[in-house]
């Protein structure tokens, strides 16, 4: 049965399917020739240094920016042309938490594709209902979003992902900076969402919760390893990523930033986001 | 010197020129910018660009200077001056846009300094370009820097009457959108909204609302009538749309009070209306009830004088009735000035928790029950924190010391604890 249910994945469409993704800013490469596969209804927890490239894969993912090279499809179309079918969580630092708005604004914000101007109808009231519902903060429906604990508003996030309905779920760092009680908690939620079906990739920093993950993918720049957490969270993984990066790859990068910054500058990526 | 639409007042003669039938249209016209201006503020300053503001505002220079002396090449019907100026200012101040883009992209710039740099510019070449006007044009500089209703004419009326009516509908219609731009612009590309082109809508509507409002403030001073009154409303409120009104209601009504005040006391218009704006954003700082400087005062007060009082009814409870000459053990126990003692007092006896006789203090009947409350909850809160948060036990008094007075989740605490009968001191828990 699960031999089964193994090659069913193996034929259908994949959730996220990256191939050969690189980027690199001012010639400083960010990803090298980053390559994996995410199936559907799969939930992914992706580690790795600061600096090793995780955000941009979430951009990536999210049709935000076009790989210098390689090309990543979600759901077998172009991330660019599949964006309703992602839905993103932020992470905390990147909110601006004095924004007059409450908690049923920010979620409503999930049905901005309704209608041409955004104007939320009465189903989109429904379903942000529903989503604050399944995240348990309906009473605070009205509150704004700077009085809340740091796990409430990570719920709140969680409510606009998921009033989007879209099939693929990117949280970036959703424990930072949380107590074990509302880690616990937006874990379970996470959880309640891979059972609806939809793929979940989070972006974390806490090892000691890669157990909970279906796969783990190791990155720091390249992909170093990718597998079930029992096969792939080990000492060796772990200081393979953690370790600093290849000595000899950096040179070769000095070297060629330098030929690049004499001759041409048209690999060079400016249009930062 | 027809070709002028920026004529030459001074200001000193505004008092002489106190008419009624120009005060009205003039004063109105001010305050449909004001409004106008406020409610795009909001935006700019929820977007961090108040920079941008300033940096529109001055550009526009060389726009109009340059709409002006093709006016006059082209020699086209006067009528349609606003409108080439208009045309002028939207070329200038989109390309100062563009220029800082692209100076902060393909360079080592930061954007701030990428800003500052093409707006400076641009206004240099706009004092150049002045000089190169024909002689039969007068372009007052003074009225383009400072201001000057009282130059404001029909055309002027006109362009405030179509523009600033134009831009606040699109606002509305556009409601959802700016919201959600401004509030997360990565999640907002992330969901395919065109962010670039709504972006330039709200920077466009800004040029157009500063044109049509120039000689009300004149550039310098308009950057005021966008940033500040939108700043006083962020004190005031939660909600989005409510401070969208409310820094409409403050523009406008600093442009009226502006233009009066300056008429009274006849002084030049623009700084006027600066002036009553930057009051009540001074006011607005200081007594909003949620962010406001003295409120947020009484409400620590308030909440001093709380604890204060609790502090010496549970003293009085644990050392019986007591007389309050000094020294006395309930100023010991409480750490409280005898003046502060003397104030709670006071209050308790005027709440009747507690009674004087003779000079010396007791506790009622409904005093014992709320230091009975006190205790409860004191107790009830040091086995939270030991058993929930793992706080060592002999450190938890002065927590819960701080915690007794939000007694009201005594109860929840509780149920969440499972009754407990004693502390972790072991003292008897208190049963409600």
């Amino acid at each position: 049965m699960a031999e089964q249910a193994s090659l069913r994945v193996e034929t259908a469409v994949q959730a996220v399917r990256a191939e050969g993704v690189t980027i690199a800013y001012d010639a400083r490469p960010v990803l090298r020739s980053v390559s994996f596969a995410v199936p559907r209804g799969g939930m992914v927890g992706v580690i790795g240094p600061n600096g090793a490239g995780k955000s941009t894969l979430l951009k990536c993912m999210l049709g935000l920016i076009k790989p210098d090279y390689g090309h990543v499809e979600i759901l077998g179309q172009p991330a660019k042309e599949s964006r309703r079918e992602v839905a993103y969580v932020p992470q905390t630092e990147a909110v601006d938490w004095d924004f007059p708005v409450t908690v049923q604004d920010v979620v409503l914000m999930g049905r901005a594709l309704a209608g041409l101007l955004g104007w939320p109808g009465k189903h989109d009231r429904e379903r942000a209902q529903h989503a604050l519902e399944q995240v348990g903060m309906t009473r605070y429906a009205k509150r704004h979003i700077r009085q809340l604990s740091g796990g409430q508003q990570r719920r709140v996030f969680l409510a606009r992902a998921l009033c989007q309905d879209a099939e693929l779920l990117l949280l970036d760092e959703p424990f930072a900076g949380v107590d074990a009680a509302s880690e616990h908690a937006i874990f379970t939620l996470i959880d309640d969402i891979r059972d609806l079906g939809k793929t979940v990739i989070v972006v974390n920093h806490d090892l000691s919760i890669l157990d909970r993950f279906d796969q783990v993918l190791m990155l720091n720049q390249r992909v170093i390893v990718h597998g079930p957490p029992s096969e792939v969270v080990n000492d060796t993984n772990l200081s393979a990523t953690y370790g600093g990066r290849l000595a000899l790859l950096d040179e070769a990068d000095e070297t060629l930033r330098q030929r690049i910054s004499r001759d041409d500058r048209h690999i060079t990526r400016t249009d930062r986001i | 010197m027809t070709g002028t639409l920026l004529a030459q007042i001074e200001f000193n003669t505004g008092g002489v020129l106190l008419i009624w039938e120009d005060w009205l249209p003039q004063t109105l016209g001010s305050m449909l910018i004001g409004v106008t201006c406020g409610v795009l503020g909001c935006f700019v300053v929820l977007r961090r660009m108040a920079l941008i503001g300033d940096a529109l505002s001055h550009s526009i220079l060389p726009g109009v200077v340059g709409a002006l002396l093709l006016f006059g090449l082209v020699g086209a019907n006067e009528k349609w001056l606003p409108l080439w100026l208009l045309g002028g200012a939207m070329v200038a101040g989109l390309l100062t846009a563009v220029i800082i883009s692209i100076v902060h992209r393909h360079s080592r710039t930061k954007e701030d300094s990428a800003i500052g740099i093409a707006f400076t510019a641009m206004f240099a070449v706009g004092l150049i370009a002045i000089s190169s006007l024909p002689r039969s044009t007068h372009f007052d500089l003074k009225c383009f820097v400072y201001g000057e209703p009282l130059a404001i004419a029909k055309p002027d009326l006109w362009l405030m009457g179509t523009i600033c009516p134009l831009v606040l509908l699109t606002v509305g219609l556009m409601y959802q959108r700016l919201k959600l731009i401004s509030f997360d612009p990565v999640g907002a590309q992330a969901l395919g909204v065109p962010v670039q082109l709504v972006h330039y809508l709200l920077r466009g509507m800004l040029a157009a609302t500063i044109v049509a409002g120039i000689k009300s403030t004149g550039v310098i001073l308009v950057v005021a009538m966008v940033i500040t009154p939108a700043s006083a409303a962020y004190q005031l409120t939660n909600r989005l749309w409510v401070m969208l009104v409310l820094a409409g209601v403050i523009g406008g009504v600093s442009a009226g009070l502006g233009m009066s005040l300056a008429f009274t006391i006849n002084a030049p218009t623009g700084p006027s209306m600066v002036v009553v704006v930057v009051i009540l954003f001074i006011l607005a700082v200081l007594f909003s009830p949620s962010h406001g400087w003295v409120f947020e005062r009484l409400r620590k007060r308030k909440l001093a004088h709380h604890v204060a009082q609790e502090d010496v009814l549970k003293a009085v409870y644990r050392l019986g009735e007591q007389k309050l000459d000094t020294p006395h053990p309930v100023g010991e126990e409480t750490g409280l000035s005898p003046k502060r003692i003397r104030r709670s007092v006071t209050r308790l006896v005027k709440e009747g928790l507690m009674r004087v006789t003779d000079g010396a203090v007791a506790l009622t009947e409904a005093g014992q029950k709320h230091a009975q409350e006190l205790v409860r909850a004191h107790r009830l809160w040091e086995t939270y924190l030991v058993k929930e948060a793992g706080i060592d036990p002999a450190v938890v008094h002065d927590q819960a010391e701080r915690l007794e007075h939000a007694h009201e989740l005594a109860e929840q605490l509780d149920e969440k604890l499972g009754k407990p009968e004693t502390d972790p001191h072991g003292s008897q828990i208190p049963r409600g």
